[in-house]
């Protein structure tokens, strides 16, 4: 329509050009118009029809299933690890159990070292005495048992001795 | 003019006809469509249906599972406090073990005393710790024995049997194992 109106302008023939572009343009406008309208048109359209299958009982029976599996292996889930922490508290309370005992009994021992030292103290030097002390306090401390072992061994040594 | 008017009205025909022709196809096909629109809306349904039944099923088999994990769990904790039990008894019973052996051998230096507890304690750790039945039973039957040695040299200090100071047999079976 612009390229008539080109033309009959080329072909000076007054008015009709002016009339043929306003046409053109109207035209065109109208078709961006209808063009736009469309195409808003299927885009609703297919917003609609998502929402509708997503809302369509086939979808939420889907769903319900899906949510259904999850909660199935959350379950398993949740059976192993209150099994994994049954056995983990199993497991602290008998190593206190031991912990306890081992304590108890290291105690006897260096309580025994400590009356086998006073029954030395006049034979032995003050520094000697006292290291020996500190020896077995420290090893009572850090639960030690090879060294109080060794230090009771050292000490019966020393009695033999004198 | 008549060239426009004789093309647009040859424009009109072909649709017309197009439409007729479009009528007449879906009248000629609309038993079929029918035919087919049904079988897809019962197929449909027939598989939500399906998926229904799939989910009450698994809702059960969820029940059914929580109830059989309660148990095990209820089971597994009092088999896990049976089992701290036992071991505190086993505790307490190498302790009266310790105590035993002291009242017979009334001169054996706490020393002697101490290892033959913590003897008896390794063996006990490693029967709890021991992941097969066998090696279980292994250990189970050194700790028998270990005890049994014990208060058997205490017994026969005590009936003054043996004239040692130390009770020998359960020192060698220290050295040995």
């Amino acid at each position: 329509m612009l390229l008539l109106a080109e033309l009959l302008s080329w072909l000076a023939v007054p008015a009709l050009p002016d009339a043929l572009s306003q046409l053109g343009l109207a035209m065109l406008l109208s078709a961006f118009v209808v063009l736009l309208c469309v195409g808003l048109a299927g885009a609703l359209k297919m917003i609609g029809c998502t929402v509708a299958d997503y809302f369509s009982s086939s979808q939420r029976t889907r769903r319900r299933l899906l949510f259904a599996q999850a909660r199935q292996d959350q379950v398993k889930r949740l059976f192993y690890f209150r099994t994994v922490q049954l056995k983990y508290f199993n497991a602290l309370k008998r190593t206190r159990l031991l912990k306890a005992n081992n304590r108890k009994h290291i105690h006897l021992l260096s309580n025994a070292i400590n009356q086998q030292l006073m029954s030395l103290k006049p034979s032995l030097a003050a520094e000697t005495f006292k290291e020996l002390q500190q020896q077995n306090a420290r090893c009572r401390r850090q639960q030690n048992v090879e060294a109080l072992l060794q230090l009771q061994k050292q000490i019966t040594t020393m009695a033999d001795k004198s | 003019m008549t060239i426009l008017k004789n093309w647009v009205l040859a424009v009109v025909n072909l649709f017309h006809s197009v439409k007729s022709e479009n009528l007449q196809w879906q009248q000629d096909n609309q038993g079929s469509q029918t035919q087919l629109k049904h079988a897809q809306v019962m197929a449909e349904k027939t598989l939500e249906a399906a998926l229904k039944k799939k989910s009450v099923q698994l809702e059960h088999d969820i029940a059914l599972l929580k109830t059989r994990h309660d148990a095990e769990l209820s089971m597994f904790k009092t088999k896990c406090k049976q089992d701290v039990k036992d071991y505190k008894q086993y505790l307490d019973s190498l302790d009266q073990l310790k105590r035993s052996i002291q009242t017979s051998y009334t001169h054996l230096p706490e020393a002697v005393a101490f290892t033959i507890h913590h003897h008896a304690k390794h063996l006990l750790n490693q029967m709890w710790e021991a992941e097969d039945f066998a090696a279980k039973m292994h250990y189970e039957m050194q700790l028998i024995k270990f005890m049994t040695t014990v208060h058997e040299d205490a017994r026969l200090h005590l009936e003054g049997a043996v004239n040692e100071n130390l009770p020998e047999r359960t020192l060698g079976l220290i050295q040995h194992q």
